[in-house]
C-alpha cells in the first residue's frame, strides 16, 4: 500500500482548509488517497516540492514557471481548473477617463498588484514592453500580498482604489478580481475595461520525476472524475473556482516564460 | 464613489465560509451590496442601523443537513398518524388521543401512496402511531403495504391484542417490523398515574405476548423526570424479558398536547421528522395536531413537502446557528 501523495498549497484564505479537506475526503478510500500540507507562501511550497517533502504542489503560474526553470523543465504539470486554461488580465480605468487602448496610457499612472503577482504585475509590464510603452509609463506598485503570488486579490483591490483616488489613471487586474467586484456593472460609472491580455494559464498541480506516474495517474484520473452534477463535489469544486479539473495547457505559459526571463525575475525568491 | 464592493471583495475573501462581515453601509449602497451579494452567491443577512452583514457563502441544505447524523436527517424519517382515537386518555398525550377524540384516519389507499413516494425521495424507515393503530380494522393491510416498501416500527400500547385483533396482530410480518410499546416505569404506579389504573400490566402482558409472537419489540418510556434508580430497575426489567438496550427508549414528556409540563419543543429548536396525518404535513410527530408546526396541507406531492421542509430546516439553522435538539420518538 503506498503511502498517501502530499499535496501542498498556500493558506492565502481560511476557506483553503475546507476546500482541502474536501479534496482530500474525496480522494478517501480511493486507489490514490491524498494529505495535504498548506504553505504560507509559495517560495516555501516550491522549496518543500524541490526538497521532496511534498509530492505535488498547487502552483500558481509564476510558481510553475520558477519550478520548471530550478528543475531545468523536469517538473510536470497534471491537471488545472478549466478556469486555469482561459485567465488573462484586464486594464481598467475610471469612466470617461479617456483611456481606450495600451498606447493611451503613455504619459499616464499604471497601479500594478503585488511584484510576485503574474496577472497583476509580471505580465502587465510584459504587455507594455511588447507594446512599446514600457519606458512611458508611470508604474504604481502596491505590494499587499507579496509572496502569494497575487492570490488574495488584495493588492488588486487595491490598485483599484488607487484609481478611484486619482492616485493612478489605470490599475491591471486579473479577471477573476474584476469579476469579483462585477465588472463595471456594481459600481456604475466608476470603472471601466479598456484593453484585455491574450488568454494564459493560470494554476497547475505540478510534481517531479521522482514521483512515478503510477502514483499520479491514478490521482489524476480520481481528480478528472470530478463532477459538477454531484452536489458533493460542487462544493469543492464552487470553493476552487472551476467546474472541472482539465489537463494542463503548457502553451499559456509562453507569455509567463517571456516575460519572466525579459525582467529578470529571479529563479528562488 | 462607493468603495463598498472592494471592501465587500476583501472582507469576505478573509472570511471563512459561514462567516459573518459587518460593514458600515450608507442607504445608498444597499443596492450594491444585494447586487453584489446575488452577483457572488454571498448571502445578505441584514441592513439595518447602518449595517450591511453579509455571510460569506449561499443558504445552501448542503451543510446544514450534512451536519446531522444520516439516521436522524430531515426526510429520512416518516412518520404517520394512522386515525387519533384511542382506547386510553393519557395525561400527557402530545397528541390529545382517548376514546373521545374523533376518529381522523389517513387510510389505506393513502398511506400507500405517502410510503411509496416517501421511499422515493428518501425516506429509510416509516413509523405508525395512532392514538392507537390497533383500533383500525385494516391495521394489517396498513401494515403490509408500509413493510413492503420500508422498514417500518409501529406504536401501540400493547393493550388491544384479544379476538380479530390478536389474529391482525399474529398476521404482521415479522422481518421489518418492531412493535414499539409504551412503558413509563419498572413498576406500576408511575406508569398508571399517567395512563389510567391496570394499564401497566395490560402493557407488560402486551410487551410478553409480542415477544412471545416473535416480534422485535421496542419499549419506549415517558418519563416526567429523571430518576436513576428507576431508570435503572426500568433497564433491569427489561434487560431480564431479552429487548437489547438499542430497544429501550426513555425520554421525557413534550410540552404539548395534553402535558401541562414538559420539555418545550419548537421549530426552530426541533429537528424535524416529517410527520403526515389526516389534516396536513407537520415538522415532528410531538406536534401534529399542533397549528404552529404544520408545514403544509398538501399530503401530495409527497416530495414537495419534504423540499419544503428541509428549505425550512436550513432557513432556521442559519438563522439561529445553534444545534437544533433531538426530541426522540422512537
Ligand atoms: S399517549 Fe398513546 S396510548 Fe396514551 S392516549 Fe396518547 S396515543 Fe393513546
Amino acid at each position: 500500500m503506498n503511502q498517501p501523495l502530499l499535496v501542498g498549497a498556500v493558506a492565502y484564505t481560511p476557506n483553503v482548509v475546507p476546500i482541502w479537506e474536501g479534496i482530500r475526503d474525496y480522494f478517501a478510500g480511493g486507489p490514490a488517497e491524498m494529505d495535504f500540507v498548506l504553505f504560507s507562501n509559495y517560495g516555501r511550497q516550491v522549496d518543500a516540492l524541490l526538497a521532496g517533502h511534498v509530492d505535488i504542489a498547487w502552483n500558481t503560474n509564476l510558481a510553475w514557471v520558477r519550478t520548471v526553470m530550478q528543475t531545468d523543465g523536469a517538473c510536470r504539470a497534471l491537471a488545472m481548473r478549466d478556469t486555469d486554461a482561459t485567465f488573462a488580465t484586464v486594464f481598467v480605468t475610471r469612466t470617461g477617463a479617456g483611456l481606450r487602448s495600451l498606447d493611451d496610457l503613455k504619459g499616464r499612472r499604471l497601479a500594478l498588484g503585488s511584484r510576485d503577482s503574474a496577472q497583476a504585475a509580471v505580465l502587465p509590464v510584459h504587455y507594455l514592453r511588447q507594446a512599446g510603452i514600457a519606458d512611458d509609463v508611470e508604474l504604481l506598485r502596491i505590494d499587499s500580498d507579496l509572496g502569494k503570488h497575487g492570490d488574495t486579490g488584495r493588492s488588486e483591490l487595491d490598485a483599484i482604489r488607487a484609481v478611484l483616488d486619482d492616485r493612478a489613471d489605470a490599475a491591471a487586474l486579473g479577471i477573476t478580481t474584476w469579476e469579483a467586484i462585477g465588472r463595471d456593472e456594481l459600481m456604475p460609472g466608476a470603472l471601466q475595461e479598456f484593453w484585455r491580455s491574450p488568454q494564459y494559464s493560470h494554476c497547475n498541480f505540478t510534481t517531479l520525476p521522482s514521483v512515478p506516474a503510477e502514483r499520479t495517474d491514478p490521482w489524476v484520473a480520481q481528480l478528472m472524475a470530478m463532477s459538477w452534477d454531484d452536489p458533493h463535489h460542487r462544493r469543492i469544486l464552487e470553493l476552487e473556482g472551476l467546474r472541472r479539473w482539465v489537463p494542463p495547457r503548457l502553451e499559456g505559459y509562453e507569455s509567463l516564460f517571456d516575460a519572466v526571463r525579459d525582467q529578470q525575475v529571479s529563479a528562488r525568491w | 464613489m462607493s468603495r463598498i464592493v472592494l471592501d465587500l471583495v476583501e472582507r469576505l475573501g478573509m472570511t471563512p465560509v459561514g462567516g459573518i462581515v459587518e460593514l458600515p453601509a450608507a442607504a445608498a449602497d444597499l443596492p450594491i451590496v444585494s447586487a453584489w451579494c446575488a452577483h457572488s452567491g454571498n448571502e445578505l443577512v441584514s441592513t439595518a442601523g447602518g449595517l450591511a452583514v453579509v455571510r460569506r457563502g449561499r443558504v445552501d441544505e448542503g451543510p446544514a443537513v450534512r451536519d446531522v447524523a444520516t439516521e436522524h436527517r430531515p426526510g429520512s424519517r416518516l412518520w404517520l398518524y394512522t386515525n387519533f382515537d384511542c382506547n386510553l386518555a393519557c395525561d400527557y398525550c402530545c397528541s390529545r388521543s382517548s376514546p373521545k377524540a374523533p376518529r381522523r384516519a389517513l387510510g389505506l389507499d393513502r398511506i400507500t401512496r405517502l410510503v411509496t413516494e416517501g421511499a422515493a425521495a428518501g425516506v429509510r424507515e416509516v413509523f405508525l402511531t395512532g392514538g392507537e393503530p390497533f383500533l383500525l380494522p385494516d391495521i394489517d393491510a396498513v401494515v403490509q403495504a408500509c413493510t413492503d416498501r420500508l422498514p417500518t416500527t409501529l406504536l401501540t400500547n400493547g393493550m388491544l391484542w384479544r379476538g380479530r385483533r390478536l389474529q391482525l396482530l399474529r398476521a404482521m410480518p415479522r422481518d421489518r417490523l418492531a412493535l414499539q410499546i409504551s412503558l413509563d416505569s419498572a413498576t406500576a404506579t408511575q406508569h398508571d398515574r399517567h395512563r389510567g389504573d391496570g394499564s401497566w400490566q395490560r402493557a407488560m402482558t402486551g410487551i410478553r405476548l409480542a415477544l412471545d409472537e416473535g416480534f422485535r419489540v421496542r419499549v419506549a418510556a415517558t418519563v416526567t423526570a429523571y430518576d436513576s434508580a428507576e431508570t435503572t430497575a426500568l433497564h433491569d426489567l427489561l434487560d431480564g424479558l431479552g429487548i437489547t438496550r438499542d430497544d429501550q427508549l426513555i425520554r421525557p414528556v413534550a410540552h404539548r398536547g395534553f402535558a401541562d409540563d414538559g420539555v418545550d419543543l419548537t421549530v426552530e429548536t426541533l429537528l424535524p421528522e416529517i410527520t403526515v396525518t389526516a389534516d396536513g404535513v407537520y415538522w415532528h410527530p410531538v406536534a401534529a395536531d399542533h397549528p404552529d408546526q404544520l408545514v403544509t396541507t398538501e399530503l401530495f406531492p409527497f416530495a414537495h413537502a419534504l423540499d419544503e421542509v428541509i428549505r425550512r430546516f436550513t432557513t432556521y439553522r442559519h438563522a439561529a446557528d445553534t444545534a437544533a435538539s433531538r426530541f426522540p420518538c422512537a
